[in-house]
C-alpha cells in the first residue's frame, strides 16, 4: 500500500532530511513512526500526503506514484488518504458537524448523501451528541477525535496521523490511538507518526523509528 | 460539475458577506459609486445630445437656384435631399416668398421697390441633424449639392456645427477616459477585498485543500462574492443615477422655461439598468479572478 523506494528528501541550501530511505507497508497494516524531533517524521507525512515532492527516488501509496504525479491529479489522490495532525486544524467558526462534512463536500456530495455518513464517523469517535457545538467549546481530546473524524468520514484507504496525541494527556493518547488500533483492525492501513515511547510499548504494533535521514525496524 | 457544488459554493459566498455586514455594505457602496459616476455622465451626455440633435432649425444650408429652374427639377432635387443622410426637413422658398421675407427682416421696402423687378432667387432650405455627420462629410455634401445644375450657390454656416461636434466628441471622450479608468478602480476594489478574505480564510483554504479541494473548489466561493457584490453595486448603481436625475429634472425643468422650452432628463432605461448591473457583476467577477489568480497559489499546498 505504501512503498518508499530510496527516497530522498533535501531542502535547496539545507543537509538531507530523508536520505535513501526504504520501506514497505502493506495494506490493512498499522504501523508507528518515533524518532526525536527534527528527524523527518513530519517531513515523511508531508511527502505522504503530498504536501511536499521526493528529491529523489521512488514513493507509491495505493498504486500512485507520487514522485510523478501531476499537481492536478494531487487532490483527488488526497481524497483517498485521511490525515490527522497534532494542531487538529479545526475550523472554528464552523460546527463540528461542519468541519467533519467538508471532507464529503469538497468530494462533491451533496448535503443529503453526506449527512448519515458524518453523524456515523461523529458516533464512531463517540462526539454524536456534540454535532451542534463549535469545537472551541470542545475539550483538546474531542477536538482531536473531531479532527479524526474528518479524516475518517470518507473511509480512506490509508489514515496518516502526525503527533495525534502530542497535545493529550497518557489518558487521552491511549483512547486516541486505541480509535487508530480499531481502524485498522477494520483494514484502513494506518501510519502514525509519535514521539510517545509508553504509547509505542503499550501499542505492541509495527514500529519504526526513524533517525538520521534513515528508517530503522524495531523489534 | 453538479448543481448542488455550485449551490454549495453560493451558500459559503452569502454566509461569508453575511458574516461581516458592515464590510460588504461599504465594498458594495464603494463599487456603486464608482459605477455610477461614469454611468451617471454618459447618461447626462446622452441626454445633450438628444438637445442638440432637437436644435435641427439651427443647422441649415440655403441653396440659391437660377430663375430658369423648371418646377420639375426642384421637385426632384428636393425628393433627393430628403433623401440624403441628416436631413431634417426641406423647405422651398420662391422668388415672392423671399422678397416678402426680405422686406419683413430688412426693413428695405424702398429700396427694394426701385430696382423695378425682383432680384431675389427662390431657394431650397434644408434643415440639419448637426450631430449626423462630421463636418467634413457634410462640407463634402454641400459642394456635391452646389454643383447641381439648377443651383446658383450654397450658402452655409458650417462652423459652429463643427465646434458643437468638436464639445460633444471631448466630452464622450473624457467619460470614456473616466469609464475605464474607473472599471479599472471598481477590479482593484474588488481585488483588494477578495485579496483580504482570502486572507482571512487562509485556514480554511489550507484544510480544504489538505482534504482534497479542487482549486476551483476553493476559488468558486471567492468568484461567487465578487459576483454578488457587483450585481448589488450595479442595482445600487442604477438607484443613485435615478435618484440624481430625479433631484436634477426640477432645475432643468426651471432652466428649459427660461427658453420658453421644456427638457424632459431621459434616467437609464430599463435595458440600460440591466446592462449596467450585468457590466458591474461581470467587474467583481473579473475583480475577484485577478486577486485569486493572484494570492491563491500562495496559500493552496
Amino acid at each position: 500500500m505504501i512503498e518508499f523506494i530510496n527516497v530522498t528528501k533535501h531542502y535547496p541550501g539545507r543537509r538531507h532530511v530523508l536520505r535513501e530511505l526504504n520501506l514497505q507497508l502493506g495494506k490493512g497494516e498499522m504501523a508507528l513512526l518515533t524518532g526525536p524531533s527534527g528527524a523527518g517524521k513530519s517531513t515523511l507525512l508531508k511527502l505522504l500526503t503530498r504536501l511536499e515532492a521526493v528529491s529523489h527516488g521512488t514513493l507509491r501509496v495505493a498504486g500512485v506514484d507520487l514522485a510523478t504525479l501531476r499537481r492536478r491529479h494531487i487532490p483527488a489522490y488526497r481524497r483517498r488518504v485521511g490525515v490527522v495532525f497534532q494542531d487538529h486544524k479545526l475550523l472554528m467558526d464552523r460546527t463540528v458537524y461542519a468541519n467533519v462534512a467538508l471532507t464529503l463536500q469538497v468530494a462533491g456530495m451533496s448535503a443529503r448523501q453526506l449527512d448519515h455518513r458524518v453523524r456515523a464517523a461523529l458516533d464512531k469517535v463517540g462526539l454524536g451528541e456534540h454535532w451542534r457545538e463549535f469545537p472551541e467549546t470542545l475539550s483538546g481530546g474531542e477536538q482531536q477525535r473531531v479532527g479524526i473524524a474528518r479524516a475518517i468520514v470518507h473511509t480512506p484507504e490509508i489514515l496518516l496521523a502526525d503527533e495525534p496525541t502530542g497535545n493529550l494527556d497518557p489518558e487521552l493518547s491511549s483512547e486516541i490511538l486505541d480509535m487508530f488500533r480499531d481502524f485498522y483492525r477494520h483494514g484502513t492501513t494506518v501510519l502514525v507518526a509519535t514521539h510517545d515511547q509508553g504509547q509505542v510499548d503499550r501499542m505492541g504494533v509495527r514500529t519504526l523509528h526513524l533517525a538520521h535521514g534513515q528508517l530503522q525496524e524495531k523489534a | 460539475m453538479s448543481l448542488h457544488i455550485r449551490l454549495q459554493a453560493l451558500g459559503n459566498a452569502r454566509d461569508t458577506l453575511l458574516r461581516q455586514p458592515i464590510a460588504t455594505a461599504l465594498t458594495i457602496i464603494a463599487l456603486a459609486v464608482v459605477f455610477a459616476l461614469p454611468v451617471g455622465l454618459f447618461t447626462a451626455l446622452s441626454n445633450l445630445q438628444q438637445l442638440l440633435a432637437s436644435w435641427h432649425n439651427q443647422a441649415q444650408i440655403s441653396l440659391y437656384l437660377h430663375d430658369d429652374a423648371s418646377p420639375q427639377a426642384v421637385a426632384q432635387l428636393r425628393r433627393q435631399l430628403q433623401q440624403s443622410p441628416g436631413v431634417v426637413a426641406v423647405r422651398f422658398v420662391d422668388k415672392n416668398r423671399a422678397l416678402a421675407d426680405f422686406q419683413r427682416y430688412a426693413g428695405m421696402t424702398a429700396a427694394i421697390q426701385t430696382l423695378g423687378e425682383n432680384p431675389l432667387p427662390a431657394s431650397l432650405i434644408v434643415e440639419l441633424n448637426p450631430l449626423a455627420q462630421s463636418p467634413s462629410s457634410l462640407e463634402a455634401q454641400v459642394q456635391q449639392w452646389s454643383h447641381e445644375p439648377i443651383v446658383r450657390s450654397a450658402q452655409s454656416d458650417l462652423k459652429w456645427v463643427a465646434r458643437l461636434q468638436a464639445i460633444v466628441a471631448l466630452g464622450t471622450r473624457a467619460v470614456y477616459i473616466l469609464a475605464i479608468l474607473l472599471a479599472l478602480g471598481a477590479v482593484l476594489v474588488m481585488g483588494n477585498t477578495i485579496r483580504l478574505h482570502i486572507e482571512q480564510r487562509r485556514d480554511e483554504i489550507e484544510i480544504s485543500s489538505l482534504v482534497g479541494a479542487t482549486k476551483s473548489f476553493i476559488r468558486r466561493p471567492f468568484l461567487y462574492q465578487g459576483l454578488i457584490q457587483g450585481i448589488l453595486a450595479g442595482f445600487l448603481a442604477w438607484l443613485i443615477v435615478a435618484i440624481a436625475f430625479a433631484i436634477l429634472q426640477g432645475p432643468v425643468n426651471h432652466l428649459a422655461s427660461l427658453y420658453g422650452t421644456s427638457f424632459p432628463l431621459h434616467a437609464l432605461t430599463v435595458g440600460e439598468g440591466f446592462l449596467l448591473v450585468l457590466i458591474s457583476a461581470a467587474l467583481g467577477w473579473l475583480g475577484s479572478l485577478v486577486a485569486v489568480g493572484r494570492h491563491l497559489n500562495n496559500t493552496v499546498s
